[in-house]
């Protein structure tokens, strides 16, 4: 490896030698094992650099020489807060983690026939052997998924039985508190989908914590034969936060995913997202848009890979930039030499509301194939100054008239959403955003 | 209603407006005709305060009001409507919330209580029929994908609903078959009123066949160079603008 590009994680390993006692499953040989190789994975490469292509955008040299605890035990939170951070409507099962631990109080499972949501803690316990299978199934991972997997509190599981269909989306809130002892919140999820089932998942990242804290939760998901997954993302974590989310997703043969994501808080967001096309007519659906400013930068970066013939993807990412955000997108296509007659198509427009706004877009499209249809669109502007006359010369003040073309700008990523509750949660924190801003 | 005296407007550092003076009265409807680049848009700019025009010299009163200190949306509060020449596209927002979110600015612009779903439902449906839109047009993004004439009956559905003072049009008969432009010089006379007062900016006559102007006149070089009745407009219909001594590329 490429020393002088990345830096040296060394600090963590002393850090994951010291709590390693304490973390879930200490007392599970197998699992031992999987920690210790991964932690020595992570320090054979270390942590990425600004000189890694894929990392250019996003310095993390301030994980240097911080230490990383994580939480000894649970802090109960106030049952009152997460009603605030659940979707009323919605009727399904709903697990939520304080500082990276399920608290059993606030999860709510139903039991339904062929369809397992468990903590992974448990499920590890109760099912070696299926555990085993799942983390060895894990593809070949980079340098922080590593440090992900050694030093994991937790995450679910959930696993769909053929032709079961999930009838309410289920909820997972990731919460972390002010607990100054537990900076360090690093989760590892597993999601399989049999053939012909169906799930929608939504994700809400949410944190008050004022003091550093660095959230990983790492996801690895297969979707079979004609199943299909929705995951619907929100974070808006407080601004101490480094918040970084890495999504590993297997597609089969007439198969969907579609995965749709809002960044709006921490200081770093990084939104990793790794679908591979393993079965033909597979189609995968990725939208976002972030909004960043004062400080905040967000980071999405996309690898999709076509491996075989007849496959679909769509990306669109809106960002919105003001008075000192940041943000990248990196969006990576591969298409392997037999992956023919793939359609791959990407946009990401942004909007730069400051001058001292910074947006960075870099499509990156590696085709081996020669008979595919791949289409890629990148822009950065400002707003559209005829546009904001017009709402004006018809009574809107200045602040409004901008409110209305930057959420027009945005919402249009959630527009196809079917689950209207989601759809206005995306458009409301959207909308609560602009309207924070000068 | 609204005086303009001595008007001097610069657009990027170019003069375009040179001393224009025109006093309008309630019930009238006034028509301006010029040739290319006289300042028939930069005069319609400056009424409604658009950025970009400075205003050199000279004032705008409307209803004893200095309007030059208020920004666009202030003068769309006090009454001032202006149908663009060339509607804009505002992908993402609807024709029905751009609507609501005029008349409720203009509202609140007056010290009014925002107008209730149901009353607003019901009038946006009565005009959209009055001008022949089809109501599925109005769950579409503002002008996104509609023919220019489209564009300019929805200019004309828009003045419905704000029911402005003082109206000025600019150019909102350019690009119109003659059907369309029928349902737009209809839209216009609607207004018609012993209260309000219209403005139409035109390079051709053939709208003032439709809207009868009480007042022509011709600008040119940045100043209006004639006024007349409306056989002026018939009259440079027949002679152009060269018969009235006027160069038509004189910019």
């Amino acid at each position: 490896m490429n020393t002088k590009n990345y830096f040296s994680g060394e600090h963590l390993a002393s850090h994951f030698a010291a709590i390693k006692p304490q973390l879930p499953g200490a007392d599970i040989g197998w699992l031992e094992v999987l920690r210790e190789d991964s932690m020595k994975r992570f320090l054979e490469i270390g942590i990425p650099g600004p000189r890694v292509e894929e990392w250019k955008y996003t310095n993390l040299g301030l994980l240097k020489n911080k230490s990383f605890n994580v939480s000894e035990n649970q802090i109960d939170i106030d049952a009152a807060l997460i009603d605030t951070l659940t979707i009323p409507d919605l009727t399904g099962s709903k697990v939520v983690f304080i500082d990276g631990y399920l608290s059993i109080k606030y999860t709510n499972i139903d039991k339904n026939e062929g369809i397992i949501l468990s903590s992974l803690n448990d499920f590890v316990k109760n099912n070696p052997d299926r555990s085993k299978a799942l983390f060895n199934n894990q593809q070949s991972v980079g340098g922080l998924s590593n440090l992900n997997l050694a030093l994991m509190t937790g995450g679910y599981v959930l696993l769909i039985d053929e032709n079961i269909k999930l009838a309410e989306p289920i909820q997972i809130i990731h919460f972390a508190t002010q607990a100054e002892n537990a900076n360090a919140l690093r989760t590892q999820n597993f999601i399989e989908i049999k053939q012909g089932g169906s799930a929608q998942i939504i994700e809400n990242f949410v944190s008050l914590n004022q003091n550093f804290k660095w959230r990983q939760n790492n996801t690895h998901i297969t979707v079979a034969k004609n199943a299909s997954l929705e995951i619907y993302q929100f974070q808006n974590e407080s601004a101490e936060m480094l918040h970084m989310a890495e999504t590993y997703i297997d597609v089969e043969d007439e198969a969907d995913f579609k995965h749709f994501s809002l960044n709006i808080g921490g200081m770093l967001s990084r939104t990793e997202l790794k679908p591979t096309l393993i079965g033909k007519h597979a189609n995968i659906e990725l939208r976002g848009a972030f909004l960043g400013r004062d400080g905040a930068s967000h980071d999405v970066f996309t690898h999709m890979k076509h491996m075989v013939p007849e496959g679909t993807s769509n990306q669109v990412y809106r960002g919105v930039l003001d008075k000192g955000g940041k943000s990248a997108f990196q969006g990576r296509v591969y298409v392997a030499k037999d992956a023919q007659l793939t359609n791959a198509e990407q946009s990401n427009k942004n909007l730069i509301l400051d001058r001292s706004a910074e947006a960075n877009s870099k499509p990156e499209l590696l085709i081996y194939a020669d008979d595919v249809k791949c289409a890629h669109g990148a822009t950065v502007g400002e707003l559209d100054q005829g546009a904001l006359f017009y709402l004006k010369s018809r009574g809107l003040d200045h602040k409004a008239a901008k409110a209305l073309l930057v959420e027009a700008f945005v919402s249009e990523v959630f527009d196809d959403i079917k689950i209207e509750p989601v759809r206005q949660k995306y458009l409301t924190l959207a909308r609560d955003w602009l309207e924070h801003g000068e | 209603m609204l005086e303009i005296k001595n008007l001097h407007v610069e657009v990027d550092g170019k003069k375009i407006l040179k001393g224009l003076n025109l006093k309008i009265n309630a019930g009238e409807v006034h028509a301006i005709m010029g040739p290319n680049g006289a300042g028939k848009s930069t005069l319609s700019y400056a009424i409604c305060g658009k950025e970009g025009y400075k205003i050199t010299e000279g004032s705008i009163i409307f209803k004893g009001k200095n309007i030059l200190e208020l920004e666009a949306n202030e003068r769309a509060g006090e009454g001032i409507f202006l149908g663009f020449q060339y509607p804009v596209e505002i992908p993402g927002v609807s024709n029905m919330n751009f609507l609501k979110a005029a008349i409720n600015s203009i509202r609140k612009y007056r010290g009014e209580k925002e107008m209730a779903a149901v009353d607003f439902l019901k009038l946006i449906r009565a005009k959209a029929a009055e001008l022949e839109m089809d109501p599925e047009m109005l769950k579409r993004a503002v002008n996104v994908g509609f023919s220019g004439g489209e564009k300019k009956r929805n200019e004309m559905v828009q003045m419905a609903m704000i029911d402005p003072v003082f109206s000025v049009l600019d150019e909102t008969d350019s690009g119109l078959d003659i059907d369309a432009l029928r349902i737009v010089a209809d839209g216009i006379n609607r207004m018609r009123n012993p209260e309000k007062a219209i403005l139409v900016i035109t390079h051709y006559q053939r709208l003032l066949d439709y809207v009868v102007p009480d007042f022509v006149h011709v600008l040119s070089n940045g100043k209006i160079v004639k006024s007349g009745d409306k056989e002026l407009a018939h009259q440079l219909e027949k002679d152009g603008y060269a018969g009235l001594g006027i160069d038509e590329n004189a910019a």
